[in-house]
């Protein structure tokens, strides 16, 4: 049947007034420079991309490139882009809504991302895709501009949400995606009851396998199209959290989801060269970690403290004496400060950091950019001082620090400093690919964050190998960690998006915690290690069977 | 739309503009002065042209340096995907939507020579689901005969024609009004259109019902639909709902010498 014509009369009117008028009448080159405008901007077929053509100088890598045709042609503009850390879900963002716009299909825009995100969504897509967008600060942007960047918690609040609600938008693109997990927060409901034509859900986090969370994302994005929550429950789930019919949820969540890994994207990836260093303790810092474990039959500090002092002192005596101190500060009665005296004058002693200085020998080596991380603020301003005392320059970089302190931190890392002293990941979308050392001066004990730390340089435009170098002190804590993730499981060379989708698979929600349980339970340090080796071991073989599956996928769709 | 392409765009542009063109290489660098008119279209600054006209000062119009090479220093680098670009397309539509070119054919013998009226238009037809196609159109009318000419525009390009009247020439007048031949021109472009395959629609109009059924299985346990439920009916319309737009792009009349189409 043929559809509905609609004819656009506007010019009509104005024709047939000239001609009574007699004129004015246009020149007749711009006559036929209109009409060759018109020739080069026609939308010659239903199929394929025009973006890149009108982008000369993005030069996209071709999974960008796929996964926007895939968007479009495919899954018809509603999708989860769910790329691996660091291949560029913002480009493909970018070049689905270039095309969208060339095309005409959308002009009214909604880019909902974190607040410390805004600014950078805005000069990339003003930079790289000459897309007007504007970071929403007034309320009267909503109406008057057609492409608004802003966070959800802006959004949501009145008197914005009541304008949004009003506006008719084309294209809704939701950055961190995965933080619209829980159908009962506000930002859900907000997002849910936006009126969604076309519609990217962008999230690095996989989901494949948490059944409550991407049934929910999914009917963000497509209600009805994985059911509704109760026949969702009663054909996918079996018992409290297992899946069952995997492979036909598999099959239908990659039709509305993109998931590119690193080794599927063709790209010659730089090399990860991985070294793990042991540090031994000297004999003053010996002591003060030894003096700790004695706490450990004390009632007064235990656990998760315990453990927490133990870590600080294979970090550095300055983060073990703030902990100590704010413990003193808090004391009610004299019993925990004469249990911390002794420790204090342990901690007085120690003359040298031995994870500090072997720092600094190996940043002389290194002789070129490095970013070290370390959990502790106070590590962090030692390092700051120890460096300097050592003429070696650094600057310091926190996930608190606002978006523009952390921009010129980067910058006076590019230009003016050797190393870069971070306490965080930096948190979201700081890119650093002009760097290639990584120093874990301590290691977070929750693998995501491990990959965060790498993926700030390791990731698309990184054009050399890069360089990780894992510190762990000798006989403490740190090297049954270090083992573990390093040794056991090779968690630095492989891909994090399959730990997690084990972990998944195996119900260990948090992986840190298990190991604080570990630690906390065992007797001895032989203790330690066997738990460890069948954490390791179970981890392992889940791996295999995945390997398994996706062997088994693969062959499958040939 | 290769660079050197652009560079002759670009070229013609501000030449039919009238703006001096202060430098033109052919490797790729105009600069331009503007002229009054195109400044305050492409410059955008209203502030400036407000206070220069009360306080009656002398204008001092832009100058743009344009590059479609990479290789020189300064200038602003025009590209296929450069707003500049894009602004200085819409401009050219806004600058001459409507026209009137008489045929100047060279006279062999000063006999006067009748010159047929035609209404021209060029006309952009859009295909519209989720997915889009364009197709251009230009199309002829001659106000006398009725007779209709496609690739009209094409063979415009052909000819010499000017925007008075040439001497030894009279225009015949037309039989039929500018805005009934409109209304022709629309039944004949409906009567193309109908004679195509639209099974693209037809496509999309079963993604359009497949996502309908999942949102109403969705739903199916509510006795009175929430807003989510019509908010997200609408949305799958918008996105789904194939539609043909036609556009006139421009459009005019033209006085031609009988000789130029030959039925």
């Amino acid at each position: 049947m043929v559809p509905e014509i609609h004819f656009d009369r506007s010019w009509h009117d104005d024709f047939l007034s000239r001609i009574e008028t007699d004129g004015p009448w246009g020149n007749w080159d711009l006559y036929q420079l209109a009409y060759h405008a018109e020739q080069e901007l026609l939308v010659p077929s239903f199929n394929g991309l025009l973006a890149p053509g009108h982008l000369p100088q993005l030069k996209p890598h071709p999974h960008q490139i796929e996964t926007a045709q895939t968007v479009i042609e495919q899954m018809h503009g509603k999708a989860i882009l769910a790329d691996e850390v660091g291949l560029g879900k913002t480009i493909e963002a970018g070049l689905i809504m270039k095309e969208y716009m060339i095309r005409g299909l959308a002009k009214k825009i909604l880019i909902l991302v974190p607040a410390s995100l805004v600014m950078q969504w805005a000069a990339e897509l003003n930079d790289k895709f000459y897309i007007p967008a504007i970071p929403q600060r007034k309320s009267y942007v909503w109406e008057q501009c057609d492409v608004v960047i802003s966070s959800i918690d802006t959004a949501k609040r009145s008197p914005h949400k009541e304008i949004i609600m009003e506006q008719d938008y084309d294209l809704i693109i939701i950055d961190e995606a995965h933080k619209l997990k829980n159908h009962k927060t506000k930002n859900y409901q907000f997002v849910q009851s936006l009126k969604k034509k076309f519609c990217l859900l962008l999230t690095a986090t996989p989901v494949q396998n948490r059944l409550d969370e991407i049934f929910y994302l999914v009917s963000l994005l497509k209600p009805g199209y994985l059911g509704n929550a109760e026949t969702f429950a009663k054909d996918y789930r079996s018992g409290k959290t297992d899946v069952k019919n995997e492979a036909t949820l598999k099959e239908l969540i990659n039709q509305v989801m993109v998931r590119n890994r690193r080794e599927d994207t063709g790209l010659d990836w730089p090399k990860r060269h991985i070294q793990s260093i042991d540090i031994p303790l000297n004999d003053e810092e010996r002591a003060l970690y030894d003096s700790l474990t004695v706490l450990k039959d004390s009632m007064l500090i235990q656990g998760f403290s315990l453990l927490t002092l133990q870590r600080e002192a294979c970090s550095s005596r300055e983060a073990v004496y703030m902990t100590l101190k704010k413990m003193l500060d808090k004391a009610e009665d004299h019993a925990l400060p004469k249990m911390i005296e002794p420790i204090m004058e342990r901690v007085n002693k120690v003359k040298k950091n031995s994870k500090a200085e072997k720092a600094l020998e190996l940043i002389k080596q290194i002789d070129n950019k490095v970013i070290i991380f370390t959990e502790y603020r106070a590590t962090q301003l030692y390092l700051q001082w120890f460096f300097q005392q050592h003429g070696i320059s650094s600057v310091p970089f926190r996930g608190g620090f606002k978006r523009s302190k952390k921009d010129w931190m980067k910058m006076l890392f590019q230009n003016h400093a050797q190393v870069l002293i971070a306490t965080e990941a930096g948190g979201e979308g700081i890119n650093l690919q002009f760097c290639q050392h990584v120093i874990n001066y301590d290691l977070p004990w929750n693998p995501m964050r491990i990959e965060q730390r790498i993926g700030r340089i390791h990731r698309l435009g990184q054009e050399e190998d890069v360089h990780i170098y894992n510190f762990a002190t000798k006989g403490t804590v740190e090297e049954h960690i270090l083992q573990l993730l390093y040794d056991k499981i090779d968690l630095f060379e492989n891909v994090i998006g399959q730990l997690d989708e084990i972990l998944t698979r195996l119900d260990i929600k948090n992986l840190d915690s298990q190991l604080f349980r570990i630690f906390d339970e065992s007797e001895s340090a032989g203790e330690i290690k066997i738990k460890m080796d069948n954490l390791a071991s179970v981890i392992n073989s889940e791996r295999e069977d995945l390997e398994d599956d996706d062997y088994h996928e693969a062959s499958g769709n040939s | 739309m290769k660079q050197a392409a652009i560079h002759n765009y670009l070229e013609q542009f501000f030449r039919a503009n009238e703006c001096d063109i202060i430098e033109n290489r052919q490797d790729g660098l105009l600069k331009v002065k503007l002229t009054t008119d195109l400044d305050k279209l492409m410059m955008n600054r209203p502030f400036y042209w407000h206070y220069i006209e009360k306080i009656g000062g002398t204008p001092e119009t832009a100058t743009l340096t344009l590059k479609t090479n990479q290789l020189d220093e300064g200038g602003e680098f025009i590209h296929f995907g450069s707003p500049r670009l894009h602004q200085i397309f819409s401009s050219t539509k806004k600058l001459a939507p409507y026209i009137r070119l008489y045929h100047d054919k060279i006279q062999s013998h000063n006999m006067s020579t009748p010159l047929a009226p035609w209404l021209g238009i060029n006309i952009k037809v859009s295909y519209q689901c989720d997915l889009k196609k364009d197709e251009l159109l230009s199309l002829g009318l001659h106000l006398i005969n009725g007779t209709i000419a496609t690739h009209f525009h094409d063979q415009m390009e052909k000819l010499t024609l000017t925007p008075k009247i040439p001497n030894y020439c009279y225009t015949l007048a037309p039989l039929i009004k500018p805005f009934s031949g409109i209304r022709r021109m629309e039944v004949f472009i409906q009567e193309q259109i109908h004679r195509e395959n639209h099974k693209w629609a037809d496509d999309a109009k079963e993604r359009w019902q497949n996502d309908q059924q999942l949102l109403e299985h969705f739903y199916e346990e509510d006795n009175e639909k929430p807003e989510a439920y019509l908010q997200e009916k609408a949305a799958l319309k918008d996105q789904y709902e194939p539609n043909i737009h036609v556009q006139i792009i421009n459009g005019g009349l033209f006085y031609l010498d009988s000789s130029v189409f030959i039925q």
